[in-house]
């Protein structure tokens, strides 16, 4: 009691800032001890959760693979699946358990096909994860709507395309980029329809996706992409460019050449790979008459272009680019000489250029 | 001097020592609150990517992994290995092998049918010349090796080289003897891609320490803690390094380092600003530097981009000798950076660059084993004059430790929230014992390999990499 007595009647005695330091460490003791509390906590949670998780993920494999192969021969849902049902619906009413059914449910699916992964999607419906998951659509969180979406893309749930589409325009990127993947991945080429509508980027990472999944679908029947070229989204028409390209759209040649004039270089340089790609021979000429004009990169993809669909009109045209000081464009102009009339091109080995040139030429000359 | 100077003169250094702790402290309070809301809106935002798609699409960018090696003749055949398991399709792994002495190329040819090939190569930055040249493969499953051989030139040169090599848009610049998980590259390569406000010029991601951890064929098999303290404070250090700093660092967009052993970046302006710096021994953070300088100045909108994911996993010194020589190199880089760039400081044309990581980085970063110093210093002149109060410096120091505790102990928290590797059990208390002890351990060996830093940089020029010696991550 003397000394707390004694501890009072210093603190009083310091300066403000010592009482204030000394009030701050016992602050941070406090917390100090209350984090490691909280840190042993949350790690035997972690490994306890853990363990749990497993457990359930378990039973519900089998049950769910016990639902399987307990259907009745004629249509329809066997007793035994209905006990199973009900187990389930009561299961899911803790959120918990509701999500370990849905990996479970989604493991599963993945694994299996035909019929099976057809009952797999039935039961999400019947047991009323469907519910759920639109309920999570009217969430003020993003991630939950984003989750729900995400949900109905991977059982593949139709019917709810009307609620999904109204985020479409959603303020959150992950949200719009979830109904994007969802209509591609449900509607292939029509479920694109959003494009003609999308007032915001489509960036390369969500171009990638669109492209595998709509590569990886059954239905390859291309829809118009015209529209799309004439898209006011640069972002919308460099898709369509790579939508062009992967599926050879020859007939889209007429609007490809009018984008050679795009005010985007990014879109142009896109566009001439294009171009290269279809191997239109009308693009040569028009980037020919414009070529001082254009940036190095459009220059370079222009000479990309040239090694696939040069002639022997084209040589004069070369011959003004072997000195170019690009090394690129250079090694391209070489390249193509060299195709078009070795002769000339081992002529121009006479001439004492610089190092590069002669570097390059004596590359080509062995190769 | 009369005592009133004395005491006006001990006065400015409490008030100094005061301040500096109090910025400090709240900086790095700041900085914490930020990262913590930053990884969990990460942990949230990538929770819905899916990178199956990345990986098989055959129009996804290029990518070029480039790892010097120098004398790894005892592990090169296991890392190349271990580079060459990345499950990312469009890629090709670089290893420049930077004038070895040892058996490091006879060993490369020989395990990966290698045959000398004629490449042409676009000299953009200057290096040393071709030694033996470049091989590839003959042996299809190898298809994605380039090994070049030159002559010997350093770190910085040896990535120039590789630079110079790649035919990539993208670059992945790597220590060799690093562990990349094999989802690495389409982690890193997703900012490049997903941002379209801004033009990402680099990504950095996590390094994590494999000393004591389970690897087997170039994979990561178990994550365990290792037995010494010095390499189980690195452990720590790095995790407060990497989910308490640098992701606030990025979510303000004033990143100005990314770890030199694994970085990504666009191959074209890495190139455009004339490559590594050869001169430097931190090459790291002055090209982070140069590149974010060259963006201000053509005023071009950029991003340094940073992952949180443990991506890459590495080595660290088990012994105190080669720890203090690799934060002597550091301490030396950092000056060298902040020397050469310091046009930047406090100038309000270089935005968040110049008015903010830039100071943060001189005041916390370069000055503070300096000021420690000073007050060391400080404190021995107060004993000697025996106008020490024992009670105010109890306090003092007390508040400062606990404080460096709790922020070490936030640390562990965010990184058992976020991605939890180190589940074991007897880990947690292993880390929380680490955190009790680092600042009467560890911190003095910071400090000294510091101070060393700056004495070598200003009187022992010559002075560059130094070595250390590993022992295979395999072996860890």
């Amino acid at each position: 009691m003397e000394k707390l007595q004694y501890f009072i009647e210093y603190f009083n005695e310091e300066p403000l800032i010592i009482q204030i330091t000394w009030i701050g460490s016992c602050v941070l003791f406090i917390t100090s001890i209350g984090l490691i509390i909280y840190l042993k906590a949350i790690r035997s949670h972690l490994r306890k959760n853990e363990k749990i998780v497993n457990t359930y993920q378990k039973k519900y494999e089998e049950l769910l693979i016990t639902y399987l192969y307990a259907g009745a021969e004629e249509e329809g849902i066997s007793s035994k699946q209905q006990s199973i049902i009900k187990k389930l619906e009561s299961e899911i009413k803790n959120e918990f358990k509701r999500e370990i059914v849905i990996t479970t449910l989604l493991k599963l699916k993945n694994e299996i096909s035909g019929e099976m992964a057809d009952s797999i999607q039935e039961l999400y419906c019947e047991v009323g994860l469907l519910d759920h998951s639109l309920i999570k659509l009217k969430s003020s969180s993003w991630y939950i709507i984003a989750m729900g979406i995400r949900e109905l893309t991977q059982f593949h749930i139709e019917k709810v395309q009307h609620k999904v589409v109204k985020y479409a325009n959603h303020s959150k990127n992950e949200v719009r980029k979830e109904v994007q993947f969802y209509l591609v991945s449900l509607f292939h080429f029509k479920g694109l329809d959003f494009l003609d509508d999308l007032k915001v980027p489509l960036s390369e990472w969500d171009q990638i996706q669109l492209l595998e999944v709509l590569q990886h679908s059954k239905d390859q029947e291309i829809c118009n992409i015209i529209p799309w070229l004439k898209s006011k989204n640069d972002s919308v028409v460099i898709f369509a460019l790579k939508l062009a390209e992967i599926y050879n759209q020859f007939e889209t040649k007429e609007i490809l050449l009018s984008l050679l004039t795009h005010k985007s270089e990014k879109l142009r340089i896109e566009l001439i790979r294009v171009l290269n790609h279809l191997s239109i021979f009308e693009a040569k000429e028009i980037i020919k008459n414009t070529f001082n004009k254009k940036s190095k990169d459009e220059q370079i993809a222009f000479f990309q272009l040239l090694e696939n669909l040069c002639d022997s009109n084209d040589k004069s045209f070369v011959l003004e680019q072997v000195y170019n000081k690009n090394f690129e464009i250079k090694f391209a102009a070489l390249k193509i000489l060299k195709t078009l009339d070795n002769n000339q091109f081992k002529n121009l080995e006479l001439i004492p250029p610089e190092s590069e040139f002669v570097k390059i030429a004596k590359f080509l000359q062995n190769n | 001097m009369d005592t009133s100077t004395v005491n006006t003169v001990l006065l400015i250094f409490h008030y100094f020592f005061f301040v500096y702790t109090i910025a400090a402290i709240l900086s790095y309070m700041i900085l914490a609150i930020i990262s913590l809301v930053e990884t969990s809106e990460y942990k949230k935002k990538n929770s819905f990517v899916n990178y199956k798609e990345i990986l098989s699409s055959r129009i996804s960018p290029s990518i070029s992994i480039i790892a010097p090696a120098y004398n790894e003749s005892l592990n090169i055949i296991e890392n190349v290995r271990s580079l060459l398991s990345s499950h990312y399709v469009n890629y090709d792994v670089i290893i420049i092998n930077d004038g070895s002495k040892d058996d490091s190329l006879e060993k490369l040819i020989k395990a990966y049918n290698l045959v000398k090939v004629n490449y042409l190569i676009n000299q953009q930055i200057p290096t040393q010349p071709l030694r033996e040249g470049v091989f590839k493969s003959t042996n299809p499953a190898f298809e994605k090796l380039i090994v070049v051989d030159k002559e010997n030139g350093g770190k910085a040169d040896a990535l120039n080289m590789g630079l110079n090599i790649s035919k990539s848009k993208y670059t992945a610049c790597i220590d060799v003897d690093c562990l990349l998980l094999e989802d690495a590259l389409q982690k890193m390569i997703k900012p490049f891609l997903e941002r379209t406000d801004v033009k990402v010029i680099a990504t950095g991601g996590v390094i994590r320490i494999a000393n004591a951890c389970t690897i087997k064929n170039g994979k990561l098999l178990d994550v365990a803690m290792p037995k010494k303290f010095l390499e189980r404070a690195q452990i720590l250090e790095y995790i407060r390094s990497f989910l308490l700093g640098r992701m606030a660092w990025s979510r303000l967009n004033g990143l100005l380092v990314i770890s030199g052993a694994f970085g990504m970046f666009d191959k074209k302006i890495a190139i455009k600003i004339g490559g590594y710096d050869t001169n430097t021994v931190g090459e790291d953070m002055e090209i982070i530097v140069r590149m974010r300088r060259y963006m201000e100045e053509k005023k071009i909108k950029y991003k340094v981009a940073y992952i949180p994911d443990p991506l890459c996993w590495t080595e660290a010194p088990d012994n105190y000798k080669t720890f203090i020589s690799q934060r002597n190199r550091w301490t030396r880089g950092t000056i060298e950076t902040l020397k050469t760039h310091r046009k930047i400081g406090l100038n309000y044309k270089y935005s968040e660059l110049g008015l903010l990581s830039f100071p943060y980085w001189f005041l916390f970063e370069r000055m503070a084993p300096l000021i420690e110093v000073v007050g060391i210093i400080y404190f021995t002149v107060l004993l000697a004059l025996g106008s020490l109060r024992w009670d105010y410096a109890f306090v003092f120091f007390i508040s400062a430790y606990l404080f460096f505790v709790i922020f070490s102990l936030v640390a562990i928290l965010s990184e058992e929230h976020t991605y939890h590797q180190y589940k074991k059990k007897g880990t947690g208390f292993k880390l929380i014992m680490t955190s009790l002890l680092e600042p009467f351990i560890f911190h003095p060996f910071i400090l000294y390999a510091a101070i060393r830093g700056n004495i070598d940089y200003f009187f022992n020029k010559n002075l560059k990499w130094g070595e250390m010696k590993r022992k295979g991550l395999s072996k860890t």
